[in-house]
């Protein structure tokens, strides 16, 4: 009772904050409804026994991610008016498109394949184990080859995040410290004769 | 009990209103990428959900690379948003159409 | 059995020389050019001597070497077949080609072609000597179309002027529709008899005659041999020059002379008559063929010696004169005595080589000047050259002891002797007619050249000198073989022997004993030399010479006055017929007119226009604009694609169920 509770709470919050990106007129208060909708997201996962995941989600993905979302919308002087005119427009097909879709998920997800018929309730018998431990321990192993394909993905993203943004301004002048370092009397003085 | 389906529901609305919000936003694209995320999160409910209920692990470490994997998109869409908002000082859709034949 | 090494060097040596000197020509000085060629061809020469003594002695050569198609049962060998009627002509054309080639050092010296032009003809030596070295029919055929590639290169060979290439491409197209005949031949050939070995294919030929195959060819029945015969016969009167084909001949005289002198004068043309006396036992039992042969080759003779008697340009003379000799060849053919036509093909090529060669020391003297009527008195300045030329004229119009006499009066004599109706008194007529024209023309070029008065241009007459001695020599040599080859033929190798078998020629030429016309003659007993001294022919060659003296050894007023008395006939003959423009209105005009309808309305209108521009081009530049339009550049119609396709996947799975 107490779960299905916490289930509707957590259900309920992460739809709402969910709508709230994307209706919300300002982008910072759509992140703000991000990251509540992330750790609602949070809270189904450890519903689900993912203590591990639900923990990586609000640690590396609200702390992190979310973060930097929140730089590049402080960091682009965004018209919060303008942004948002013409949604009405729209709202009508995008609408009745994502009123279909959801229609056919939810008849695909309740047509009995799903149901406690077809797939029983195992319970909570996972938390008899160690999550993190059973994670690494098929992370290490099967996934092995996976898991290194990510770090690449990850280093890839990394560098290209880098190069993206890196710009050499020419309106500005900068310290060139190894110049400086290896810099010769005889290339600053001048000795006069008078 | 919560059943399966339930949280396939929770998932399917996740994923309809990130829908609906690539189809509203015509002047940001920050708000398209945060839907993006809805969707992408939408998805690992779903695998969570299926993980539990089939009893097995193999599902969560899916949600860890997808995770991984949007962790990069949003690392690099952030990049190239910043630096086409330095060129057009704008971050509106309906500029950002280089690619038209 | 001849040595198969030595036999395959002959050929091998000049295409090795053509392949270094044309490929690596521009690295070689103008001396390594010619020496490597000239050495090539002279040792091809020496080994074809060889070769000839042996087989003298009795040997002979028949073999393959390789494969050089193969499909099923159709299999070309490429392999050799050496007896006395090859190797006659092996000698032939390799002493004619080493004599050319030294004459061409002098020749072509400070041509910016030099080495292309001895690339070419050592390509040519090589090709003419697999044409009559190979033993089946298909290394004819490639011979057969070397040669006339080689020909075509060397006609165009100054091919910065007009007119070489034009004559160049005449020469190519005229002998195409030769070659059609000739490989309908051969296909026809391979058809019967399933073989194009030549033993093979003429040990069937009594077998076929006597089964009495016959085929309806343009609404005309004959018989499978006569067809194959005449087919044969269209790519010689191609090849050879012979009426209606003849008119690429005398236009080929663009090329260098050393080319005019040993392609369009002594080998390649003689190939056709060489062809058909290969295959004499083939045309032994065609009735048909042989009056055919006898019929064009009597045209010919007749027809091209009253063009030559008012040509003006020296080398046309000459080459008008070619044209005629080979028409004498083929009627020797026809009347089935193929010894006597190749026996004339050998001595006419040393003379006739002679001539050119001669002809083109004088245009060398005279700074390319070829009109006769610009040259005259050159006798004191090139005394080398007007003895030469005169040995060569005596014996092209059959004056004892020289060679002509030898093999004209041979021929002649047959043609008499031959019973073959309405076409055998004509040819008899014709030949004999030609006698006097041919001494006739032959001595007008050369008292117009070398006596009569003195009308080189004033700034060429202090270039007019005598050749040197690389052009001179080989003058001599073809001086010698003008000479004696004559008698060296009829008393040393007893080619005039009647008994074919018995005489030099053994069992290479096959001729029943009811058509050889020698046999006939020997019969009646009139076979022997000193006997056509007292004839006709000898008569009339002495009578054509004393006209040309009467009218052109000193300048008179005859030549004109003649011209003009007889107005519509000169103008006839001066135009050469009108072949020329015969062959204009008939084919010519009509092909380019249907060329350039096709090119404007099929190519340019129909296909360019109508299919390429509007059709497919039209049609992609349609759809790729409407394709572009699809491709709007925003972000949110490619999500929208995208998500028609998830919906569109997701119904149809739940559909499905």
């Amino acid at each position: 009772m107490l779960e299905l509770g916490f289930f509707y709470m957590f259900a309920g919050l992460a739809v709402i904050s969910a709508l709230a990106v994307v209706l919300s007129r300002n982008s910072v208060h759509a992140v703000m409804s991000l990251i509540l909708c992330f750790f609602n997201a949070a809270g189904l996962f450890f519903l689900l026994d993912a203590e591990f995941i639900g923990i990586i989600l609000i640690l590396v993905y609200v702390g992190a991610v979310m973060v930097l979302f929140m730089f590049v919308v402080m960091l682009l002087e965004v018209n919060f008016v303008s942004v948002r005119e013409g949604m009405l427009k729209y709202l009508p097909v995008g609408g009745v498109i994502a009123l279909i879709l959801f229609a056919e998920i939810v008849a695909a997800a309740s047509s009995g394949v799903f149901s406690p018929d077809g797939i029983p309730d195992p319970g909570h018998v996972a938390q008899q184990l160690n999550n993190t431990v059973e994670i690494g321990k098929m992370l290490y192993t099967k996934y092995l080859l996976g898991f290194e394909i990510a770090a690449i993905v990850l280093l890839v993203a990394l560098v290209g995040a880098i190069v993206l943004t890196l710009r050499v301004r020419t309106d500005v002048r900068y310290q060139n410290i190894s110049k400086q370092v290896n810099v010769n009397p005889a290339d600053r003085m001048h000795k006069v004769k008078m | 009990m919560v059943p399966l389906s339930a949280y396939l529901a929770v998932a399917a609305c996740l994923f309809s209103i990130g829908i609906v919000g690539l189809f509203l936003n015509r002047k940001n694209v920050l708000i398209i990428l945060m839907c993006i995320e809805l969707i992408l999160l939408s998805v690992n409910i779903n695998l969570a959900a299926f993980s539990h209920f089939l009893q097995d692990i193999s599902g969560q470490i899916f949600i860890f690379f997808v995770l991984t994997v949007a962790a990069s998109e949003v690392a690099v869409g952030l990049a190239i948003l910043v630096a086409y908002y330095r060129n057009r000082r704008s971050i509106n859709v309906d500029d950002i159409n280089t690619l038209q034949g | 059995m001849l040595n198969s090494t030595e036999l395959l060097a002959i050929p091998a040596l000049p295409l090795i020389a053509s392949l270094v000197v044309g490929l690596f020509g521009w690295a070689l000085k103008e001396k390594l050019s010619h020496t490597i060629t000239s050495a090539s061809v002279i040792l091809s020469a020496l080994l074809s001597a060889h070769v000839f003594t042996q087989v003298l002695g009795g040997a002979s050569f028949y073999g393959n070497f390789w494969t050089w198609m193969l499909s099923d049962t159709f299999v070309v060998p490429v392999g050799m077949m050496i007896d006395q009627l090859t190797v006659i002509m092996m000698l032939t054309v390799t002493v004619v080609s080493s004599c050319v080639h030294i004459y061409t050092i002098g020749y072509m010296h400070g041509d910016p072609g030099y080495s292309r032009f001895f690339s070419y003809i050592s390509g040519f030596t090589f090709s003419m000597l697999v044409l009559v070295m190979g033993n089946n029919f298909f290394t004819l055929f490639f011979g057969w179309e070397a040669v006339g590639l080689v020909s075509y290169l060397l006609i165009g060979f100054w091919f910065k002027r007009e007119s070489a290439n034009f004559a160049a491409m005449k020469a190519f197209i005229v002998n195409r529709v030769g070659d059609f005949g000739f490989l309908v031949g051969v296909l026809a050939i391979w058809y019967y008899f399933g073989s194009f070995d030549y033993r093979d294919v003429f040990a069937q030929v009594p077998a076929l005659v006597a089964q009495g195959d016959s085929l309806h060819f343009l609404g005309w029945e004959m018989s499978a041999i006569t067809f194959i015969c005449l087919s044969l016969f269209v790519g010689a009167m191609g090849k050879s020059g012979q009426v209606p084909l003849h008119v690429w001949l005398p236009d080929s005289m663009e090329g260098p002379t050393p080319i005019s002198a040993l392609i369009h004068a002594a080998t390649m043309v003689t190939a056709g008559v060489f062809m058909v006396a290969r295959c004499s036992p083939m045309f032994e039992y065609s009735e048909t063929a042989l009056a055919a042969v006898v019929f064009v080759g009597a045209v010919t003779a007749w027809m091209c010696a009253t063009i030559g008697l008012v040509q003006t340009d020296i080398k046309r003379v000459i080459a008008y004169s070619t044209c005629s000799q080979l028409g004498y060849m083929f009627v020797a053919c026809g009347v089935s005595a193929y010894s006597a036509a190749i026996f004339h093909l050998m001595t006419h090529a040393y003379f006739k080589a002679l001539l050119f060669l001669a002809a083109g020391s004088v245009i060398h003297a005279v700074m390319a000047e070829q009109d006769l009527r610009k040259m005259g008195q050159l006798r004191k300045a090139m005394p080398v050259t007007y003895i030469t030329m005169l040995i060569a004229a005596l014996a092209l119009s059959g004056v004892p002891p020289f060679a002509g006499f030898w093999s004209k009066d041979l021929i002649i004599e047959a043609v008499g002797a031959r019973e073959m109706g309405l076409v055998g008194d004509f040819a008899y007529f014709a030949v004999l007619s030609a006698v006097f024209m041919t001494a006739f023309y032959t001595f007008r070029m050369f008292f117009l050249t070398f006596h009569n008065s003195d009308r080189v241009a004033a700034k060429t007459k202090p270039h007019v000198h005598e050749s040197p001695k690389v052009i001179t020599i080989p003058l001599m040599i073809l001086a010698v073989g003008a000479l004696l080859t004559g008698a060296w033929g009829v008393m040393g190798l007893d080619i005039a022997n009647p008994e074919i078998a018995n005489g030099y020629f053994g069992s290479s030429l096959f001729v029943l004993d009811a058509h050889n016309p020698l046999m006939t003659l020997a019969e009646e007993g009139e076979h022997g030399w000193y006997h056509f001294v007292f004839t006709a022919p000898f008569w009339l060659a002495i009578s054509g010479i004393g006209l040309a003296y009467a009218m052109y050894f000193r300048e008179t007023d005859m030549p004109a006055k003649l011209a003009a008395a007889s107005k519509p006939v000169y103008t006839f003959i001066l135009n050469k017929w009108y072949w020329d423009e015969l062959y204009a209105k008939t084919v010519m005009y009509p092909a380019q007119g249907l060329g350039r309808w096709l090119w404007q309305k099929g190519d340019l209108a129909m296909i360019d226009k109508g299919l390429i521009h509007g059709g497919i081009v039209g049609g992609v530049l349609a759809g790729m604009n409407r394709m572009r339009a699809m491709q709007t550049g925003y972000v949110y119609h490619y999500a929208f694609a995208m998500i028609i396709g998830v919906f569109a996947t997701l119904t149809y799975l739940v559909l499905k169920g």
